[in-house]
């Protein structure tokens, strides 16, 4: 993960967001531009979604095995 | 028959009619229609004037596309301040105190904003979801914080409304009838009583314009994020 800045112009107090220059995994999962967010936040519902369905999905032990 | 402070706010019913059609339609029928007319009456202009200067200000934030809302939302706007206002007079009744009201308002306003910026930009509209510059550790907290932020507006909108309405209201009933009971036994108890009953008065006037403001311009605010 390496993060390159040109010179970072802010507007309104906030960067604009195209000055960052992510490689690897960064350039698609991060807080500055607005596809890194966007992609932050689809795997953070995707996170929960798969932990939902685990624990929905998982099967339940028999009483009788707990009773064997 | 048990009389209680909370008399005030049950929607009214006469002879199987229910009254709060009555009460929301009154905002419509006291107000001028501007008439075809290029030059109209003194009331018709100031009237004019005024919702101009407030749409210009409501509509600075926002861009072209926000601005096809101008109609609903200063509509919305002057039928919520009269609502309010015409709720102060002795023996009225005040829609806005009504809970499925204020929700029906805040709840399809917010869901439209919500879906025009899913539909029109839907990258800017889950980028909203988690705040530029967050630290790494933090992302996923925030990200859940957020979307239940987003979750509760609708709430926060018609609660907020409803609340502030009915406190006022309840509040001048009660320092009003504890006046009336002081009033033979402590005249001087029951005339500071009256004086804080003024500035309570007072005071709810300008909630009641505040609150209908604090509405409208939120509203505007969530529909800057998605337009």
């Amino acid at each position: 993960m390496h993060c390159v800045l040109s010179d970072s112009r802010t507007i309104g107090g906030h960067d604009a967001g195209s000055q960052h220059q992510f490689t690897g995994i960064a350039k698609y999962f991060n807080s500055y531009t607005i596809t890194g967010r966007r992609n932050c936040v689809l795997a953070t519902y995707a996170g929960i979604a798969v932990i939902f369905l685990y624990f929905k999905l998982k099967p339940k032990k028999k009483k009788a095995d707990a009773a064997k | 028959m048990m009389v209680s402070f909370f008399d005030q706010f049950a929607s009214p019913v006469y002879m199987g009619v229910p009254l709060i059609a009555i009460a929301i339609a009154l905002p419509w029928v006291l107000y001028p229609t501007p008439s075809s007319r290029w030059i109209n009456n003194r009331l018709t202009t100031m009237q004019g004037w005024s919702i101009n200067k407030f749409t210009n200000q409501l509509m600075l934030p926002l861009n072209t596309g926000g601005h096809k809302w101008a109609l609903l939302l200063t509509s919305l706007m002057i039928f919520l301040i009269t609502i309010n206002m015409l709720g102060l007079l002795p023996y009225t009744f005040t829609p806005t105190t009504q809970l499925s009201l204020n929700m029906g308002f805040a709840v399809p306003l917010w869901l439209s904003t919500v879906i025009i910026g899913v539909r029109n930009q839907p990258t800017i509209a889950l980028g909203h979801f988690l705040p530029e510059g967050t630290p790494i550790p933090l992302i996923p907290v925030l990200i859940i914080i957020e979307t239940i932020s987003l979750f509760i507006r609708p709430l926060a909108l018609g609660v907020r409304l409803t609340a502030n309405l009915t406190a006022g209201h309840l509040l001048i009933q009660l320092i009003a009838t504890a006046v009336f009971v002081l009033m033979p036994m402590m005249p001087a108890v029951a005339i500071l009583a009256a004086t804080v009953l003024f500035m309570l008065t007072l005071l709810e006037i300008a909630v009641a314009m505040i609150q209908a403001y604090v509405f409208v311009l939120l509203l505007s605010l969530y529909l800057q994020e998605n337009v």
